[in-house]
Order: structure tokens, then sequence, then C-alpha cells
């Protein structure tokens, strides 16, 4: 072997000699009888240097010619196609490649070292792989990114092979007239970032304009945050069309954690899925964001609102829906729900010591504030009544304006408190007043005023509870605070 | 046509008939040969000459085949003073290549893939609007 750099064949066994380019589909051309030239060490490649095996063909009618430029052990050690230079894969370039699968690869730009790094990674290609896998840094990684299949083009993107512009048809000086080949288009703008690409930028992923453009782009994205409320787990799913049903939502979204409920909206085709963690709401939204199809529809996920907003929704709408039902209730109450926690302190106080409570307990809008009329008679508290316990309806669509302890005269407990603020608030007025004055009947809870987000319905497991049960049941699910009810904790 | 005439013989009757196009072919000739290449790309410059040896030769199977003006010997006459090309000729006679614009466009072996020119294609067979101009001559189809 010649020593000399100077010689003609020096390093001359390192020279390429192949059968077939490694090509990506869009400069390969539409043409499945593509005619190819070989030209055996036609050129050198245009990062290593090296004499390699040259291929020209046209890839399709009104395309121009297109030539390999690098050399496969370059287009090899970087998986890119011997002639565009994007990635194999995804049609990317490198750089937007690297930077989503956060590769960095350090192949050397000095020559020797270059010349070195090469023969080396020959010799590494030759011992482990069949040439069919990317060499490098790329094929050791096994990360893969989203972001890559959504920037990657599905289809090629012939418009790539067309003819160059006319240089002399921009300077006005193409004589050719129609038989010219190339292309008599204006230019694009020469202070264009990306009419200053350089090939050697583009293979080592650097100062790449397309890259910057494509990242640019990622970056735009539409993405789902998940809300600040920790609390939410719900996400709304969006475009169920008809055959979509609650069966079909549980089985796909069933794999990202434990749902808590899935209700489905048939008319205006959403539904909501509750997850029980919010870790696993959140698993879900990332998964499935853009790009959950059931049965052939894309569905549309976004993250349910919280329930402060919703509560605030809900019960405007109830007034609204109710009219001089003047009990508009914000929120069911849950049931087998535990006992409230004692009122504050002052508020206590004043319940027992003011003869009149009336001022004390707030009245939903529209009610006669009872300080005249009925004198408020306030029973014993039944001696085995050890915990007081809020009036709890039972959802089953009875209704509680009857006291549920059967007298009509039905003690009410002391120790309810008149709503904590912000908390559950003020389901009826105090039971006795006289019937002319009494709330109407609350409605069931079937007949609850439409929200935009689902509370979550009874669990139907437990059914409507017996109404002397004092809070025995209690599933952590139940527990308001946990199902982002609380307002509070906004 | 030769520069040069070799033959001691005097030309065959009816020389004088076809001599003034000749010559007028021939001065056509020597203006292409002395004509500036500039402005012209590197295969353009050769045009001009295909052009006008195609018509020289065109003229005289003319007149012998087609009108069947001229004699048997005033035509081997021209064929042997190298007037018109023998060999484009008999490309003529046969059939499909009646309009053959030069041999160089026949000359399969000179191409990358074994085919013959661009302008042999029948218009019927390109693609629609392509306009073609082959590298050889500078022909736009002759082939129908």
């Amino acid at each position: 072997m010649a020593m000399s750099k100077s010689t003609n064949t020096y390093n001359r066994q390192n020279w390429e000699d192949s059968d077939f380019p490694i090509l990506c589909q869009t400069c390969l051309g539409d043409n499945p009888y593509v005619r190819m030239m070989r030209d055996r060490y036609g050129k050198e490649c245009k990062i290593c240097t090296r004499p390699f095996t040259v291929f020209r063909w046209c890839p399709g009618a009104r395309m121009r010619f297109k030539k390999t430029e690098v050399c496969q052990t370059c287009a090899k050690l970087k998986n890119v196609c011997q002639t565009c230079l994007l990635d194999l894969e995804y049609g990317l370039p490198t750089q937007v490649r690297d930077s989503a699968l956060s590769l960095t690869d350090d192949m050397p730009k000095s020559e020797v070292n270059k010349e070195f790094y090469i023969q080396n990674m020959e010799k590494q290609m030759a011992a482990s792989s069949d040439g069919s896998t990317a060499a490098g840094a790329l094929g050791k990684t096994k990360t893969h990114s989203e972001m890559l299949l959504r920037l990657a083009r599905t289809t090629p993107y012939y418009k790539r092979n067309r003819p160059h512009i006319c240089s002399f048809w921009v300077k006005g000086e193409c004589k050719r007239g129609e038989e010219c080949p190339y292309r008599h288009e204006k230019p694009t703008d020469p202070d264009d970032p990306l009419a200053d690409q350089n090939i050697k930028d583009r293979y080592y992923g650097v100062n790449d304009p397309v890259a910057d453009k494509l990242l640019k782009r990622a970056a735009a994205m539409p993405r789902l945050e998940p809300p600040e409320d920790k609390s939410i787990t719900t996400l709304y799913v969006g475009n169920l069309g008809d055959r979509i049903g609650e069966k079909e939502l549980r089985d796909h979204f069933y794999q990202y954690g434990e749902l808590r409920s899935v209700n489905v909206v048939a008319k205006q085709q959403y539904a909501f899925v509750q997850f029980t963690t919010r870790t696993a709401a959140e698993l879900a939204a990332e998964r499935t964001f853009n790009k959950l199809i059931i049965q052939g529809r894309r569905l549309n996920i976004k993250w349910g609102r919280s329930q402060a907003r919703q509560g605030a929704l809900g019960g405007g709408a109830g007034e609204e829906a109710e009219g001089e039902d003047a009990a508009p209730p914000a929120l069911e109450p849950v049931p087998g729900l535990p006992t409230l926690p004692p009122p504050p302190e002052e508020l206590h106080n004043n319940f027992f010591n003011l003869p009149s409570t009336a001022a004390s307990i707030p009245l939903p809008p529209g009610q006669a504030p009872p300080t005249t009329g009925a004198p408020i008679i306030r029973p014993p508290m039944p001696p085995g009544q050890a915990p007081p316990r809020p009036p709890v309806p039972p959802p089953g669509g009875l209704p509680i304006a009857p006291p549920p302890l059967g007298s009509a005269m039905g003690p009410r407990p002391p120790g309810v408190p008149p709503a904590p603020p912000g908390h559950l608030p003020p389901l009826q007025p105090p039971p006795f007043f006289p019937p002319h004055l009494r709330a109407p009947l609350r409605p069931p809870p079937g007949v609850r005023p439409p929200a935009y987000f689902p509370q979550p319905p009874p669990i139907p497991g437990v059914g409507p509870p017996p109404p002397l049960t004092h809070g025995i049941i209690h599933y952590p699910s139940q527990d308001p605070t946990q199902m982002g009810a609380n307002p509070d904790k906004k | 046509m030769p520069k040069v005439r070799r033959s001691r013989k005097p030309p065959p009757e009816g020389w004088e008939l076809i001599e003034p196009t000749l010559e007028e072919l021939d001065q056509k000739m020597r203006e292409a040969e002395t004509e500036s290449h500039e402005g012209k790309r590197k295969v353009e410059s050769l045009w001009p000459i295909f052009r006008i040896h195609h018509q020289r030769s065109r003229y005289i199977y003319d007149l012998f085949y087609r009108r069947k003006a001229i004699s048997r010997e005033l035509y081997d006459y021209c064929l042997k003073e190298k007037i018109a090309d023998q060999n484009l000729i008999a490309k003529w006679r046969k059939q499909g290549y009646e309009n053959l614009c030069c041999l160089r466009c026949i000359q399969a072996r000179d191409t990358n893939f074994g085919t013959n020119c661009v302008c042999r294609v029948p218009k019927s067979k390109l693609e629609e609007g392509k306009i073609v101009e082959c590298v050889h001559c500078g022909c736009r189809g002759c082939s129908g």
C-alpha cells in the first residue's frame, strides 16, 4: 500500500465499492423501474473526502437527476440518506433527530482524527452489524421520541427533487425558453436563513437552519399542560361519535390506572374519564393527547376543569333552571359521607347563644328570613345520637324535606353546622318552619342541573344508604376533599 | 462536401442543375463553421453543422428517390464525392427512420443505458407537453 498521501493509490483499500446506494424514499423517487448509473470512485465523499461509488439516477418525470453525495460509511454512521442527508427513519435533519433523542455524536472533524475514527467505525460495523442497522451513537440508543413522529412526513416529499431554479432566467438572460430544463420561478429570498445551508453542518447537525425551523415548529406544537390543581383527575374525551361508549373508553383508559368513573354524555358525544390517582390521569393525558384513535375516530383529549369552578357554574345554572325554586344545591352530598368537621368557633358560639339563629344561618337567596312568623323550636338532642350528622339526602331520589327520623317534628341535631364557609352550602332551611315557609322539596339528585363537568355519580355498589346509618360506610373515593369538590383547595 | 474535387472526370449529366443549390448549402455550411460560439452552450455549437449536413443529404435523396429528377450516375457521383451522406441515406430508406436527424442519435452505444436519443421517441409516447431538444443535433423529434 502506498504510504504517501500524494499518490493516487494512497489507502486505496479503504475506498468504497458498493452495489447499491443508501437512499431515502424521496430521493429514490416514485418510479419502481428507476435506472441508475454507477461510477466507481467517481467523486470524493463530501464528509470524509475518500473516493466512493457515486450513483446517479432520475427520480421521476420532471425531476432533476440526483446523485449520492456522501459515502456509505458516513451515511451509516448517522443513519442518513446518502443524497439528502436526512434521517432514514424519520426524514428529518440530523440536528432535529439528535436533539429529540438527546444524542451526542462526537465525530472528529480534523483530518487525521476523522480518518482514524472512520477506520475504527468501519471495523466495528463490519464486525457487529449486517449493515441494516444504524451505527454510531444512534445505533446504541433505544429511546423513541414522540416529537420525531409528529414532525416526520408520512409521505415522500417529491417536490424536493424538482429541478433547480434557472439562474439565467433569474438574471433575465435565459434564451432556452420552453426547452429550459430548469425551473423558471422566482427564487426564494436570499436573506431567508433557509437559503444558507451547508452540507457539512447538516451532516454534523450544527447550525442547520432547517433544523432550527423544525425545532421551532415542534416547540409551538399544541401540548396538554396538566392543570395546577392537583385534585383534578378527570380527562375530557371529545368527538366520541355514536359507537364509542363507556365500555370502549374503559377498555382503553384502564391501562393507565384505576378508573373512578366514566361519564358518557352521548348527546354531546363527549365523556369524562376520572382516574383515582393524579399520576394515572397525567399518564393517560400524555399518552393519549392528539393521538388516541378508537374505532377510527381521533378522540379529543383535554383536562377536566377544577371542581370549584364547576360548582359555581353548576349553581348558577341551577338557579336559572329552577326559577323560583329557591334552594339551588350547588353540590350534591355524597352518600355515606363521614361527619362534617366542626364549625368554626365563633359560628358555633353564635349558633348556641343567640336566640335567633336566622341571622347567622345564611339562607339561600329568595328565602325570607324566619324572624317573625315562625318561632324556632329547638328540641333536645336525642341521647342515642352521638355523632351529629348532617341531613344527608339519599341519592336515590327520595326527597329529604321530611326529616329522616320519622316524626314530623324530627329533631335537628344541634351540632349541625350552618355550613362552614366554602363547604357544603345550606341545602335547606331549618325544618321547623310552617309548611308555607318551607322550602319546596329538594329536587332529586337525578335532576341536578347539568354541570359542564361531571361529579362522580353515586357509587353503584353502595347504593342509597339507609338514612339512619351514620357515616359508617366511607370510601376514600367518596371523600369530597379528595374528589376535588372542595373549592378551598384551589 | 469535400473541399477539393478528387475526381478528374467531369460531373455527369445534370450537374449544372443541382450545382447552385449545392453551392448555396456549401456557403451556409462555411458560415456555420466560422460562426462564433459565444453565448452558446457547449453542445449547441455543433447543431447547425448537423442541420446543414442533413439538409444537403436530404436534397440529393429527394431528387433521386422521391422526385426521380437526377440520374443514377449523378446520384452515385454525389455519394462518391461525399456531397450526400451515404449512411444517413441508407437509414432513411428503412422503415421508421424516414426522417432521421443524424446518425449520432441512433448510436445506442454512446448512451448510458444503451438507448437511442430522446428525439427518436414518438411524440405520442412522450409525456404531455414535454419539449425535447436533443443534445446531439438539437433535433426536436424526428420520429413521427
